[in-house]
This record gives C-alpha cells, sequence and structure tokens, in this order.
C-alpha cells in the first residue's frame, strides 16, 4: 500500500508541478465576452458529441494499448 | 480489459461573463490550482449551466474481419439525458448495451473453432454538476456488468476560470474497482483497482483560437491478463500516462472548424505511443454539416510481448525456450504496430429542437505501418468498419 501512496503522491506532484508551468499561459488571449460567439459554437469545444466519443473511445480502447487523455472515472471492462 | 466511457472534461472558458478586471498572476494561479490539486471539493467552474435539457440516441455498428475472416460485430445502442437542475445544477446519465459476438485469437491472430465468443455488456453512469460564477465540480459514478466481468467507479472533477475566464483549469480523480469471474475458471474472483488522476487547462488564444492540454496519470493494481489468452501473463501493476493536446481553429473564410489532436502516452509495459486527429466541420446550408476526419496512430510493444516464432519442440503458441515462468503475452493489442482511420460525419440540424447525424470509419491496423521504428512481424492486419447513428432533442 505505501508503494502506491509513493507513486499516487509522485502523481500530485508531477500535476502541480504541469499546473505551475502552464499557469505561466494565463495572460496569452487578452479576449473580450462580446468576442468570444465563434468560441461559443458547439465544434469549438473539446467535447463532441458525448455517445459517439463514447463508442470511439471503447473502440480504441478495446484495439490498442494506449488509453487516457480526456478524462476519469471510467469502470472497466472485459473487451476482448 | 480495457477503460471505457470516460467522462469528458470540457473545460469551456464561458461566453457570457461579465468583463474581467486584471488576470490573474501566475503565481496566484499556481496556487490555487495547488490548492484544487490537494483538496478536491473546493468551489470550482467554467461554463454556464445548460441553458435546454437534451436526450440524445446512438446506435453503434462495429464489424472487423482478419486473415479473410469476419471476426467481431458489436451492436451497442445507447441513450444519454442532460437535464439542467434548480438554475445551478446540471444531471446527466447515460445507458448502453453492448452485444458482441464472433471470434477472438486465443494467440497472436490464429483463429480457431475455440475462439468463438458471445457477450452482452451493460453499462450505466450519472454524473451530477454544481455550476460556479468561476468553476465547476462534478461527481459522477459508473457501473458496468458482463457474465464474466464488473466494474464500479467513482469521480470528483472540477475546473476554475481565472478572472478573465479566457483561462480554464481542470482537476479530476477517479477510482474503479473491476471484478474477474471468467468462464474457463482459470481465476475465480479475481480483482483490479484503478486510480486516475487528471490535471489540465484551456487556454482562448484569439476570437478563432483555443487550445487544451491535459495530463492523465493511471495507477492500475491486479489481474490484467486476458484470461481467454493463452499463456498471458502480465505484471499486476500497470501505471500509464498521457499528455494530450488539442487546437480548435475556425476559419473565418469557410466558416469551417479545424479541429487537431495530439496525445503521447507512455506505460510501464514499456509501450510508448502516438496519436494525431484531425477533423474539419464544414456548416453548409439548410442546417447540413460535414465533417471529414483522420487519425494517425503507432505503439511500441509491450517488454513482454513476444513473436510469432514458437518453441521448436512446444510448438505455437509456446515461446522458443518456455518454461512456464516470466512475463508473456502474445496478445496483438500489445504488439508494435501503426493504425489509419478515415471518417465522414454528416449532421442535419432539423428544426430548433431536433438533429441527427450520421458517422463512418474505416479502421486498419499494420504492423508495417509502425512509425520510427519496424512494426511487430508475422502478423495479419486487422481491419474495422464503424457507422453511428445518431438522434438528439433538447427540451
Amino acid at each position: 500500500m505505501s508503494a502506491t501512496l509513493a507513486k499516487s503522491l509522485r502523481a500530485l506532484l508531477h500535476m502541480a508541478a504541469l499546473g505551475a508551468a502552464l499557469s505561466g499561459c494565463a495572460d496569452i488571449g487578452n479576449v473580450q465576452p462580446w468576442e468570444k460567439g465563434t468560441l461559443a459554437r458547439p465544434e469549438m469545444t473539446f467535447g463532441g458529441n458525448a455517445l459517439q466519443t463514447r463508442d470511439d473511445d471503447h473502440i480504441y480502447t478495446s484495439r490498442e494499448a494506449a488509453s487516457g487523455g480526456a478524462g476519469v472515472g471510467g469502470g472497466g471492462c472485459g473487451c476482448n | 480489459m480495457s477503460k471505457l466511457s470516460q467522462y469528458e472534461v470540457s473545460a469551456v472558458p464561458a461566453v457570457s461573463s461579465p468583463a474581467p478586471s486584471a488576470a490573474a498572476s501566475s503565481s496566484m494561479a499556481a496556487s490555487i490550482l495547488s490548492a484544487a490539486l490537494l483538496l478536491p471539493g473546493v468551489q470550482a467552474h467554467a461554463e454556464a449551466p445548460p441553458a435546454n435539457g437534451e436526450i440524445s440516441v446512438n446506435y453503434m455498428n462495429y464489424e472487423d474481419r482478419q486473415s479473410g475472416l469476419q471476426r467481431t460485430t458489436v451492436h451497442s445502442p445507447s441513450v444519454s439525458i442532460l437535464a439542467p437542475v434548480a438554475g445551478d445544477w446540471a444531471l446527466e446519465g447515460t445507458v448502453v448495451s453492448d452485444d458482441v459476438s464472433g471470434a477472438s485469437p486465443r494467440y497472436h491472430t490464429a483463429i480457431s473453432g475455440a475462439s468463438h465468443m458471445h457477450d452482452h455488456r451493460d453499462a450505466a453512469d450519472v454524473a451530477a454538476t454544481r455550476y460556479f460564477d468561476r468553476g465547476t465540480l462534478t461527481v459522477g459514478g459508473a457501473v458496468s456488468t458482463e457474465h464474466d466481468y464488473f466494474s464500479r467507479a467513482l469521480s470528483v472533477k472540477g475546473s476554475i476560470d481565472s478572472e478573465s475566464k479566457n483561462t480554464s483549469w481542470s482537476f479530476g480523480y477517479g477510482r474503479s474497482n473491476d471484478r474477474i469471474n471468467p468462464v474457463n475458471l482459470i481465476v475465480v474472483n479475481e480483482t483490479k483497482q484503478t486510480t486516475n488522476y487528471l490535471a489540465g487547462v484551456t487556454q482562448i488564444l484569439g476570437m478563432n483560437d483555443i487550445v487544451q492540454l491535459t495530463f492523465t496519470r493511471t495507477l492500475g493494481e491486479g489481474y490484467f491478463n486476458d484470461p481467454y489468452k493463452s499463456l498471458d501473463n502480465r505484471p499486476r501493476e500497470r501505471a500509464e500516462s498521457s499528455l494530450l493536446a488539442g487546437w480548435n481553429h475556425h476559419l473565418v473564410s469557410t466558416d469551417g472548424t479545424a479541429r487537431m489532436s495530439y496525445r503521447y502516452y507512455h506505460d510501464s509495459y514499456g509501450i510508448r505511443a502516438h496519436t494525431l486527429t484531425g477533423e474539419y466541420v464544414q456548416p453548409l446550408s439548410q442546417g447540413w454539416s460535414v465533417t471529414p476526419e483522420a487519425r494517425l496512430y503507432t505503439q511500441s510493444a509491450a517488454f513482454f510481448y513476444y513473436d510469432p516464432v514458437y518453441d521448436t519442440q512446444l510448438g505455437a503458441p509456446f515461446p522458443p525456450g518456455y518454461n512456464g515462468a516470466g512475463y508473456m503475452s502474445a496478445d496483438q493489442r500489445l504488439s508494435g504496430f501503426g493504425a489509419v482511420t478515415l471518417g465522414l460525419k454528416v449532421s442535419k440540424q432539423l428544426d430548433k429542437l431536433w438533429s441527427v447525424d450520421v458517422k463512418f470509419d474505416a479502421y486498419q491496423q499494420r504492423g508495417s505501418w509502425r512509425l520510427f521504428h519496424g512494426g511487430s512481424p508475422g502478423l495479419d492486419n486487422l481491419r474495422a468498419q464503424t457507422i453511428q447513428i445518431g438522434v438528439n432533442r433538447a427540451w
């Protein structure tokens, strides 16, 4: 259990470092609220069609080794 | 055994926010993020609550072929509901049912009469999101059940906007507990626990550009073997890291939007993978829209994957010098290969409430398509095609 805890803490530290590095971007893109009409269009968001994205992810994680990057909390499956 | 149905963290800065005063300083932002990571539960927000509810129905048909044979067929209907509640809340729920039939190789790409299988999976998840002035907090749960595999998962995720709402930081934590009881009784009541961490940032670069960077770390312990593959013996711990970068760019000249992403992945099995995707959304007249898309993928082999070269005495599927000990797998998904997907989506907004869409994808996987190095030799190419039909209604 202690090894798991150490790994968890290391993961948290990695993310904190990443967040600190990324926060340097905070001053980029001085866009005013009234200039965000285009950014509000569905195709400009990163979510996409939830059901289709879910199906696509399921197919790829059943056929390839890599996964992750988009979210947390998915359940496992015995996908053969 | 792989992940499925991961929640999307769509940390899109709000569009109807009051005019900003001054952007948060870097150090302030870093300390806010650090606090958020250590105390998942602090007040957070990004987007505005949904103005409408939405119900979506999707049907997916997947078929793949290998060695000249039809291998696997999947029929998968799913339904999702999004409901705004009391102004500051949204509830989401999804139900999916997969019916899988066909044949799965016992080792490498060899399919025999014993490879035939039929499986049914039912899965559901729910999530509740609370919207704050400058953040969101979401708590979710998921369950997935098959006759030989049962999984439960919980997650907490959130986002915090900068004062200008041009930057949004996201964070997440998830945990799943799986129970595995294969029908061949090779093991009984095996378990697997997985913990996910997520940190990301979404940044508006201009009126037509937005980028997102997300890091996820997944730590798993337990039974990772495929119980239906011969001689499959994998480490009981797996640590995975992914870095996903996305960029959406709107072209004023065509009114179209280019959506590009790159993901780098590596894990403790020694697998490194690169995924590059691009799609272009082109709205047409009368509510029509077309989206061509392409995806390139390449991965290296796991350190314990062995090529289809067998022991001269024992024959297939035994690797040379087999003595019954050590990690080994002849699972094609752990080999080195490259893959290409080409797809096309057509959608139509019928009126203010109804929309429909159809998506077709063609996928092919080959050892020789691995980038940067040679792929694993001796495996047959895998071809697959997917058709998805969706109907959505706002309410």
